[in-house]
């Protein structure tokens, strides 16, 4: 039996009820989209009673297939004005799946704006809200070591939590999730998440797995000789066997400054002179020659293990990674060549609660306004702290690069559907140009990560500098995406799926195998479809128009150097990807 | 003619000089020498690569032209 666990903010109810059978195919980004499309009116305030918050590990949550404990949190976001997936790493997904939750649906305000709370789920399945009003304020760090307090000796959990700046209702604000040791640096970052779990007075959530085991499938042998076929494929190709745990994904910072599309200066650029001083290979140095921990899983169950720890000069703890997107964006983008600076703009990110794309994209546009010389990190620092307080003129920073740009007097600024662009500039790599524009989630690279054909030669090669197939690419790849967040299945997983065509069957035989429903190759392209669909009307009903699916104008306008060269790709194009969205919709009985 | 040669992630070990890092070094080769004449000698390991010249992707039968800067890296992706 699946469970929707309902958490009522207003009565302080929690109940657990069966998963509708209309949504009993759906796990992960089509469940969340599902609760969120036919649950939340589309003119809902994001931050106010009407709002959904929704966890919701994938169909394969809870299991032993390799890279399956993904976390989908879904609701209307306050950034962006549309429907929000925001997907994350770390131990929740699993932790739900395996107490036999396909969701957590938060719904309701506190009449006390005051109050604070934190849901604490037993392995068990008992859940009980309990009241925290002294947490208020606190750093994601500070939460996990009072959880930690209240939990028994030998217990097993995973946190979700939020910092001050979902607290103080930010645009930019995330939602941290645990690690396996239960460091709170998994981030469900963008679209302002954190802000909605602050609306609704949660501060906090526990889910204990203690004494759980993974779940159990319709057809243990074909889903075991499954997972290792997948697992194999994964461990043998170049980039999820060798090259993502060797360096991370900070990988890709010296190939994109190469390549020309590393976004430098609020996008002024697409070199960066320091991009070796931040990249992958000196952070692996760096994090080795102290002492550091450079390959391990941010969840249990994968076998790519691309996390790391940074640690200072004495080898102590202080953040994740940074990953890629985070020394692009406080790295290049604000012009800062220092990983030390980096990782401690990261910490304070993670501390407060904010995504670091939106957050160093934001700093980017507020350094280009003037206001603070790019490279100037000890700056940086202090504008994000400025942040803590209410009242303090920065504090708009929080809300991310659009109202920043606005608040300055800033002209490029890097956002589609008011949401900052990451690390990858369009006019030097067109198909990403076409994935920022048209996805329903406002700029998100791993909505249709078309880096893999522009520029790595993964699933094949499109010219980055040209407009023809483009717009097919993104298609392809959004659709494929949807179907693997709604699987729980980590997107680093599609580099070999996309070259070893066993990899992709091996998909379809897991989920049958473990559902005991029919799955196969046609299914699972549907299933993408669904998500995308639902997404769409969704945002149809919000208000959003073809307009929306644009970059901003500097893309068609300004040149970027070296290669000096625009966006391309024609409206035509651009509102071509969704050409599958009425027939889906038919088919689900949307309208 | 004079090339710059860069090699990244663990291909930088393969420099002829040795002593690994991303930096570009120069490699003097005969001129109109192509892009593969230039890696066939280094000796990096089989398996696919991604190869810039100037910044643009190259295939092996490029022909460079004095002061191209050569960029070499083994498949890799993240994001």
């Amino acid at each position: 039996m699946k469970n929707l666990l309902r958490v009522n903010m207003a009565d302080l109810s929690v109940t657990a009820e069966p998963v509708p059978d209309a949504w009993a195919k759906y796990g992960g980004r089509a469940l969340t989209d599902a609760i969120v499309y036919h649950e939340v009116s589309a003119d809902t305030d994001p931050l106010g009673p009407g709002n959904k918050l929704v966890f919701a590990p994938g169909t394969l949550g809870g299991t032993s297939a390799p890279n399956g404990g993904r976390l989908s949190v879904g609701a209307k976001s306050p950034l962006t004005g549309g429907i929000k997936e925001s997907n994350s790493g770390g131990q929740a997904a699993h932790a739900l799946a395996r107490v036999g939750l396909s969701a957590v649906v938060v719904e309701g305000v506190p009449t006390d704006k005051n109050a604070r709370y934190l849901l604490v789920i037993e392995a068990d399945r008992s859940a009980r809200l309990q009241r925290v009003d002294d947490w208020a304020g606190l750093g994601n760090y500070e939460v996990v070591d009072k959880i930690a307090a209240l939990r028994p000796e030998g217990d097993k959990y995973a946190t979700l939590s939020i910092g001050p700046a979902g607290e103080a209702l930010a645009k930019a604000s995330g939602i941290a999730i645990s690690d396996p040791k239960g460091y709170p640096n998994r981030f469900a970052g963008r679209g302002g998440l954190g802000a909605v779990m602050g609306s609704k007075g949660l501060k906090g959530l526990v889910v204990s797995y203690a004494g759980t085991s993974s779940l159990e499938h319709a057809d243990k042998e074909a889903f075991s000789a499954a997972s290792k076929r997948f697992s194999k494929a994964l461990k043998e190709h170049p980039v999820s066997g060798t090259a993502l745990p060797m360096y991370g994904t900070n990988v890709l910072t010296n190939i994109l400054s190469e390549a020309g599309g590393l976004p430098t200066r609020n996008f002024s650029s697409g070199t960066f002179e320091s991009a070796d001083a931040i990249g992958g290979e000196t952070q692996r140095d760096t994090i080795l020659a102290r002492g550091g921990d450079v390959s391990h899983g941010c969840l249990s169950g994968c076998v790519i293990q691309c996390s790391r720890y940074w640690v200072d000069k004495d080898g102590t703890y202080v953040t994740k990674g940074p990953e890629y997107e985070t020394a692009w964006s406080f790295g290049a983008d604000c012009g800062i060549g220092d990983l030390d600076e980096i990782a401690a703009l990261d910490r304070a990110c993670g501390d407060f609660g904010l995504d670091t794309i939106e957050m160093g994209a934001t700093m980017g546009v507020y350094m280009d306004s003037g206001a603070l010389e790019f490279g100037d990190a000890a700056g940086a620092l202090a504008a994000l702290k400025a942040g803590l307080d209410a009242n303090d003129p920065l504090r708009v920073l929080w809300d991310g690069a659009e109202a920043t740009g606005k608040k300055f007097g800033v002209t490029r600024i890097p956002v589609t559907k008011h949401q900052a662009l990451p690390a990858y500039d369009p006019r030097s790599v067109q198909g990403i140009g076409v994935t920022y524009a048209t996805t329903p989630m406002g700029a998100d690279h791993t909505a249709g990560y078309t880096i893999t054909a522009n520029i790595l030669g993964v699933g094949g090669t499109v010219d980055p500098f040209k407009t023809e197939g483009q717009a097919a690419l993104s298609k392809n790849l959004q659709i494929a995406t949807g179907m693997l967040d709604s699987l729980g299945l980590c997107i680093f997983v599609a580099f070999p799926v996309l070259d070893i065509p066993e990899a992709f069957t091996a998909i379809h035989e897991m989920v049958a195998a473990h559902t005991g429903d029919k799955w196969g190759a046609d299914e699972l392209m549907q299933l993408g479809r669904e998500v995308l669909t639902m997404e769409r009307l969704y945002n149809q009903q919000a208000g959003f128009t073809a307009a929306d699916d644009r970059l901003p104008a500097f893309f068609y306008e300004d040149k970027l150097p070296p290669h000096n060269v625009v966006f391309t790709v024609s409206d035509e194009d651009l509102d071509s990807v969704f050409d599958f969205v009425d027939e889906t919709a038919a088919q689900m009985g949307l309208h | 003619m004079t090339i710059h040669l860069a090699l990244f992630a663990y291909l930088s070990q393969y420099q002829p000089d040795g002593k690994g890092g991303c930096q570009a070094r120069p490699i003097d080769i005969a001129d109109g020498a192509t892009v593969g004449a230039l890696i066939a000698p280094l000796g990096l390991p089989d398996g696919p690569r991604v190869v810039f010249v100037n910044g643009r992707h190259a295939a092996a039968d490029q022909p460079l032209s004095d002061g191209d800067r050569l960029a070499i890296f083994p498949q890799i992706a993240g994001g």
